[in-house]
């Protein structure tokens, strides 16, 4: 039993081995190529990331008929901006988007995985696939965002949305005071993977 | 029952990561682009063929199966990559891809010589898909008159189907009621036929509403609910006498 508690001591050593192995043997077996999983990783980086909803939030804070239409039919007010092909793309097929508003928190979490709104976030952070963020928050958000260090008042409702079946959701955070002179731009900016999730607010610079 | 199917509401794990990285060792990188690979090549899709070899199914379900059949504490122990490293290696043994023994001893020569190359092949035909896959995506709605049963504002009750392999109703919820929040337009199929556990086909999904508090009696914080998204097997008429609690 003990044996179970322990890792191997070299445990990353021998998990890049691993890994490498498996890669060398996919492509020269013909699965894959030596270039599909750069082609993911580059895909993520250039396409299909958090890039991509701080577009969206920052034109939902500038565009009140916008931030409207992106909750009532959030994939079609996406397809209104100018973002890359694929939004409705892997992990993105049927997003819902949910915005927090005075007297209103939302979160989002996954307690079975670790589903996420690929194209507009790209990859989930350690943090959301963390199998303790996963068990608490469904039952004690308010003292998970303390350890954030995002805290949230008794008065202000907390609504929690467990991803379960076909939808990926993300935030649209408050707009933050104080930032009526910056233009789209720097207010994309000030929008982050865990404010587009719930953990954190949007803050001025 | 697994553990992994009610992580929901666990007590006594202590605090919560707030790692922020996506990716926490260079290598993990590496067999998320493997994942992602095979479910673009995976054999239902309706993408180009390419000369890939790779001629069997891999969805998130096969990933999922994998982690939800492991040990609970190996669950626990094992960070995200490193279970989807042995899910996925295990599959591609098992699958008959690759053999054990040679994936042991190709392991050996890349621990003694990290920097040793990768070889060099493959047919750009591959990657094409990979990227039409990523664009395109797998939407689970299809074109089926889904006749949904209830309505926003009904009053229902989860369902306790068998427990099996693997599930989209997270445990916590199963015998709790709810109220519904919204009825999703249109029928979504899931990855897989999960038998007995009844979902797969074309089917209604609803947003269900739950008080924390029906879900943990006396023990969960004030002023906050909890949303699911359910497929319609698991969505029942309410218990009488659970609907004039929840009244």
């Amino acid at each position: 039993m003990s044996e179970r508690f322990k890792y191997r001591e070299d445990r990353e050593a021998h998990n890049a081995a691993r890994v490498r192995a498996l890669e060398a043997l996919l492509i020269k077996k013909g699965i894959i190529t030596d270039r599909t999983v750069d082609t993911v990783l580059e895909y993520f980086e250039t396409k299909m990331g958090p890039f991509n909803g701080a577009k969206i939030v920052a034109r939902a804070w500038v565009d009140p008929d916008f931030k409207r239409r992106l909750i009532e039919d959030t994939p079609k007010a996406i397809a209104e901006l100018d973002l890359p092909d694929g939004m409705a793309g892997a992990e993105g097929e049927h997003m819902r988007a949910v915005a927090n508003a005075p007297g209103i928190h939302n979160l989002i979490i996954c307690t079975l995985c670790s589903c996420y709104p690929w194209p507009v976030l790209g990859l989930p952070p350690y943090w959301y696939k963390d199998p303790t963020f996963r068990s608490r928050a469904a039952r004690e958000p308010r003292a998970v965002l303390a350890e954030f260090g995002l805290p949230i008042s008794e008065e202000v409702e907390v609504k929690v949305w467990d991803s379960s079946a076909q939808i990926r959701w993300f935030v649209v955070p408050e707009r933050p005071a104080g930032t009526e002179s910056l233009s789209e731009m720097e207010l994309e900016a000030l929008v982050t993977p865990e404010a587009m999730m719930g953990v954190a607010v949007a803050k001025a610079a | 029952m697994k553990l992994q199917h009610y992580l929901g509401g666990l007590e006594g794990l202590g605090p919560v990561s707030t790692e922020t990285r996506v990716f926490v060792e260079p290598w993990e990188t590496r067999i998320f682009g493997i994942h992602t690979a095979m479910m673009a090549l995976s054999a239902q899709l309706p993408l180009p063929q390419t000369p890939s070899v790779f001629h069997t199914i891999w969805t998130w379900a096969d990933l999922r199966k994998g982690a939800e059949s492991l040990n609970p504490f190996d669950y626990f122990k094992y960070r995200y990559y490193e279970k989807w490293l042995g899910g996925i290696s295990g599959y591609f043994i098992d699958q008959g891809y690759i053999t054990e023994d040679e994936l042991d001893a190709l392991t050996e020569e890349y621990y003694a010589d990290p920097r040793k190359p990768l070889p060099r092949a493959g047919d750009p035909a591959i990657d094409d898909r990979v990227t039409k896959y990523l664009v395109e995506g797998d939407s689970p709605a299809r074109d089926v008159v889904a006749t949904p049963e209830f309505s926003v504002g009904d009053v229902v009750t989860i369902a306790n189907v068998p427990s099996v392999e693997h599930t989209r109703l997270p445990g916590f919820l199963r015998c709790k009621t709810g109220v519904i929040e919204t009825v999703y337009p249109g029928a979504y199929t899931y990855l897989c036929d999960t038998g007995a556990d009844g979902i797969g086909a074309a089917m209604a999904v609803y947003c269900v509403r739950f008080n924390p508090n029906d879900l943990w009696p006396g023990n969960a914080e004030p002023n906050f609910s909890l949303y699911a998204d359910l497929y319609a097997r698991y969505v029942s008429p309410a218990d009488v006498s659970e609907s004039i609690k929840a009244a």
